[in-house]
């Protein structure tokens, strides 16, 4: 009962310390400009997302809520409905949002898990693990994604989660060699040594001090490829490799493709999803950047030096300079003959 | 005074950020005559290294600003120069040394051509006569076989090789002042003492300036004929090398010529000035080195002494010894 | 925590340690070069003293360091601390073993986890040791802290909050808090500022005094060196010019490198000022070092017999080897052969000539 009791309390301590670090992460991005925005934009589309049956008016899967074909935007239908099947084309795009958001984030956060195991891994035991990893990264990088996701899910059926594994299969190579690299630098660092010294087993190394090394890189890659990985779900969409039964943002772009919106003069059906993407594509990059630059700290210090020479004015500066003036007492010419005592201060 | 080569008055920069002002060079002067070698003593963070951009005034205005009465180089003022004209003094008149060879040379430029760059960028030599010139330079500062060598690349060199191919490109044509930023101190012992040796004859020979940045005493004892000690900012003293190190008054200097273990050392304990350097952004009221100063009177924490002229061209910065001085008057 | 009793044998010998490591890069069948970077180097530390390796880049000084602590596996030969040879000991013998030694480093700013703070980074080795509450770490940290000269208050701080010699100390203090019975000094001072130096070594003499450390101190400042250590050697790639007892190396110094080395120790005693010994050349790399001799090609003194025969260890006084052909010497024959005539110009050429031929 009691061991039960400590396993406890440790997952509870261990637990808080994630989410506390995660606020106080979110908490420095709050105050980035770029940051803002991405943090402003990231949670209106998890809004969405989540509470998605309670905003959107309509529910597109309901066969029964369908309303007529090809009607322009109005008060009832905000973006109007899809020629094809009636359906309401804002509710879809509010839908939408949970397949983008959570293909882009599962992807992104298993890329980063898979990528840094194996870059940290490689890069701080070296030698036959090293030369294992590195080769299997080089026979994936050759391996082609999109003709590969068209077999696979031709054999086990096209659902998102195929794509998902794809993705994160094909995907951790790059990441993985960016962190190795890295890490092939921390390991040389002279406080590994010193922890080694102390005796330390590889794993203690490896959690502590690397891990935390390659954190930054590690979170800002995601971010980005979270971005990345967005984009190309919706392509896979358009190109009708994704689930069917789904609503996604880039399936919408196909059927308004093939449905004739463009020919009809149907611009909101190609522009809802299109916007979609590019707000949910936006937010991480703006995070990411600002990732970028709360991490590097020199880029920082350039974009606020202009800044602050903004606010100097010249009076301020004058006096500046002014309190650094030496006033030289006009020579007092003594010959200094006898060895002054202020020598020696054993 | 057609001997003073540079001319400096009351050189000021600071360094604006988020907290406050930096206030690195705050008012010195400097005077170099020709044929002379001036050494610029102190430790990091005194404002050395600095001075030696805002000389060249390669002191970029974000995110610095510079300011200063006179800056002669010969007579010639270059103090309200515009960036095109000071591009025609640098290089040509005042040349630089810098202290990590490694990344003052262009890796990917074979030596040769860095230095052919130097001649003609500076004067209407061609190709040809400029790779001769570039030939007889590096023979001039010891570099063997200097016709194949020129074809190297800087990684090809070592740490000796490359710090005489820099001494090269400085004296390559033939300036007024040569600026050395602590030129020897990632150096072996043994190059040391080869690569000054250098240093020193080409000055000699030349009869160039020399303005010599270090921190290390025993260079500046060998090789300088004035010295400035620097300190937070400001001159504390200066004198000749040889009133200098034989009778320093500052006390900071004597702590400094103390700390420096010798040869001739029998006890087993080392010299010590308490306490630390205060951060650029952070000085002490008053004399900035009060705080560690053994012999620290009332005044000292409350006003800034100014730098007095001595007899025999010396100054100091000390309360204490304007006090001694007066009282022995 | 073992207590640092006086042992009668040394605490640490090495035994004719050779390392070599390979160049990387190459071409497949091509033969395999080597980098020598320390040769047949024997030597023995009393418990308690101060040693010190001098020598400048290339010599190998950092090698011997790591291969002390058995960071660098020895390519032959080997080393003995405290009676225990440390190739022979079992994965858990060696970390046991490797708590008794400890080291600091040249560069303080890379030497200290910029993420960890002060309290994380002394007491990690105790951590990594276990057996300690959270309260009796922070006890002994606090302890150590103010051994060093440094205040509780510092604890929770971060290392970019200090200056250079700051963060030294805090290195000192990670290195001490197992209590070792050795402790290797690599460089310490050297990217220091000149007025910390002072106190740096004179905070690691009264922890030699009070703890009873017994010191390895690498160096290429040999007015330090002089004042701290009582046993010296002096190395150049990989091989032992001169060794024996700092007094007796200082005051009759018989190798050329060490008079030159010396002599480059630029002195800022005006009135005493000598004549430096200019080396010619520079210092080669250990990828080839020159059979016989390694300090020919520089040495104002070689002689025809130098090139080809690797100088022995030779003892002129008491605690006092020398490796020169100067002191030890030719054979008979060698002499008839006129190896004992120094070189001139076109035999250094010639032998030049020939080595770029083989590269």
């Amino acid at each position: 009962m009691k061991t039960i009791l400590k396993i406890l309390n440790k997952i509870g301590t261990v637990l808080k310390n994630i989410f506390l670090s995660i606020w106080n992460f979110i908490l420095k991005l709050w105050k980035h400009p770029k940051g803002k925005i991405g943090i402003i934009v990231i949670s209106l589309l998890a809004i969405c997302a989540i509470f998605a049956p309670l905003i959107a008016p309509y529910d597109p899967y309901d066969v029964t809520q369908r309303a007529a074909k090809g009607l322009a935007p109005s008060w009832e239908h905000l973006l109007g409905t899809t020629i094809t099947t009636g359906q309401d084309i804002f509710s879809m795009l509010i839908y939408g949002t949970r397949v983008s958001l959570v293909i882009g984030l599962v992807t992104g956060i298993s890329i980063a898990f898979v990528g840094a195991i194996m870059g940290i891994l490689a890069g701080y035991i070296g030698g036959v693990v090293d030369n294992i990893i590195m080769r299997v990264v080089d026979i994936l990088l050759v391996i082609p994604t999109l003709p590969l996701i068209i077999v696979l899910t031709n054999i086990f059926g096209k659902t998102y989660l195929m794509i998902i594994v794809i993705f994160v299969a094909l995907g951790w190579t790059g990441l993985a060699r960016v962190i190795r690299s890295l890490v092939l630098v921390l390991k040389n660092a002279n406080y590994v040594k010193a922890s080694e010294l102390a005796g330390a087993s590889r794993w203690h190394i490896m959690i502590k001090h690397i891990l935390p090394g390659v954190s930054h890189l590690l979170i800002m890659s995601t971010a980005l490829s979270c971005a990345g990985i967005m984009v190309a779900e919706a392509g896979l969409s358009f190109l009708g490799l994704g689930d069917p039964t789904a609503i996604s943002w880039g399936k919408m772009l196909a059927e308004a493709q093939s449905g004739g919106a463009l020919l009809f003069g149907h611009w909101w059906w190609i522009m809802a999803p299109g916007i979609g993407i590019f707000l949910a594509v936006f937010s991480f990059m703006r995070i990411g950047l600002a990732l970028e630059e709360m991490f590097n700290p020199r880029m920082k210090q350039s974009n606020n030096m202009y800044k602050i020479f903004k606010h100097l004015n010249n009076t301020y500066l004058n006096e500046v300079f002014n309190s650094m003036n030496n006033e030289e007492l006009l020579g007092i010419q003594v010959p200094l003959t006898e060895q002054t005592n202020l020598k020696g201060e054993n | 005074m057609s001997d003073l080569m540079l001319k400096l008055r009351n050189l000021k920069v600071i360094f604006p950020n988020e907290i406050g002002i930096l206030k690195a060079v705050e008012g010195i002067d400097l005077d170099i005559h020709r044929g002379e070698c001036v050494a610029v003593v102190g430790e990091s963070g005194c404002g050395k290294s600095v001075t030696a951009l805002a000389i060249m005034k390669l002191l970029n205005s974000p995110p610095a600003l510079m300011r200063v009465d006179e800056l002669q180089l010969d007579g010639e003022e270059l103090k309200d120069y515009s960036d095109t004209k000071m591009q025609e003094i640098r290089g040509k008149q005042i040349a630089m040394i810098f202290q990590d060879a490694m990344t003052a040379l262009n890796p990917v430029m074979t030596i040769g051509n860095q230095i052919d760059e130097v001649y003609l960028r500076h004067s209407k030599m061609t190709k040809k006569k400029a790779r001769e010139a570039t030939i007889t330079v590096l023979r001039l500062v010891g570099v063997p076989e200097p016709e194949s060598r020129a074809n190297n690349f800087p990684h090809q060199l070592s740490g000796g090789m490359r710090q005489r191919v820099l001494i090269a490109m400085a004296f390559a044509t033939m300036p007024k002042l040569i600026i050395a930023d602590e030129p020897t101190t990632a150096l072996d012992v043994t190059i040391q003492a080869q690569v000054l040796n250098v240093l020193n004859d080409m000055q000699k020979k030349h009869q160039m300036s020399l303005l010599l940045i270090t921190h290390d005493l025993s260079v500046v004892a060998n090789m300088a004929d004035m010295v400035y000690v620097m300190y937070c900012g400001k001159v504390v003293e200066k004198g000749t090398v040889k009133q200098l190190f034989t009778n320093p008054h500052h006390p900071y200097t004597v702590g400094l010529l103390a700390s420096v273990p010798k040869l001739s050392d029998t006890h087993h304990h080392f010299v010590q000035i308490p306490d630390c350097v205060p951060h650029p952004m952070f000085k002490p009221a008053g004399c900035y080195f009060h705080p560690r100063c053994t012999h620290a009177i009332d005044i000292c924490s409350k006003e800034m002494p100014p730098l007095v002229s001595v007899e025999d061209g010396r100054q100091i910065r000390c309360w204490n010894c304007l006090n001694q001085m007066k009282g022995g008057k | 925590m073992s207590d640092n009793q006086e042992i009668k044998s040394p605490i640490l010998e090495l035994k004719n340690l050779t390392v070599n490591f390979p160049v990387k890069g190459g071409l497949p069948f091509t033969p395999k070069k080597w980098i020598q970077a320390v040769s047949d180097v024997s030597l023995q530390i009393e418990s308690g003293e101060t040693f010190g390796i001098v020598g400048e880049s290339g010599c190998g000084k950092s090698t011997i360091g790591n291969a002390m602590v058995g960071m660098v596996r020895p390519t032959s030969g080997s080393v003995i601390f405290k009676g225990s040879n440390l190739n022979t000991l079992s994965r858990s013998e060696f970390k046991e073993t490797r708590r008794h030694m400890q080291m600091i480093f040249q560069d303080p700013y890379s030497s200290l986890n910029p993420r960890f703070t002060v309290y994380q980074i002394i007491s990690e080795p105790l951590y990594i040791q276990g057996g300690a509450t959270k309260e009796q770490m922070t006890e002994r940290v606090v302890e150590l802290l103010k051994l060093v000269g440094l205040s509780e208050k510092d604890l929770y701080r971060y290392p970019s909050d200090f200056s250079g010699g700051q963060r030294q100390r805090i290195g000192i203090a990670r290195a001490i808090i197992l209590n070792p019975d050795f402790l290797i000094c690599d460089e310490p001072v050297s990217a220091l500022d000149v007025s910390v130096h002072a106190q740096i070594l004179n905070l690691l003499m009264e922890l030699q005094d009070k703890l009873k450390i017994t010191y390895v101190f690498i160096s290429h400042n040999l007015a330090v060196v002089k004042n701290i250590c009582e046993h010296m050697v002096v190395m150049y790639l990989g091989k032992v010019m001169e060794s024996g007892t700092t007094e007796a190396i200082y005051n009759n110094p018989k190798h050329p490198y060490t008079k030159a080395l010396i002599s480059a120790v630029l002195d800022i005693d005006l009135e005493h000022s000598q004549k430096r010994i200019l080396l010619k050349g520079d210092i080669p790399s250990p990828i080839n070092p020159p059979k016989g001799c390694r300090f020919w090609q520089r040495c104002p003194y070689a002689m025809k017999g130098c090139i080809d025969h690797p100088a022995e260890m030779v003892e002129i006084e008491p605690n006092h080897f020398v490796a020169c052909h100067l002191v030890s010497g030719f054979s008979i024959e060698d002499k008839t052969a006129g190896l004992n005539c120094p070189i001139e110009e076109e035999h250094v050429l010639k032998h030049n000539d020939e080595k770029k031929q083989s590269n």
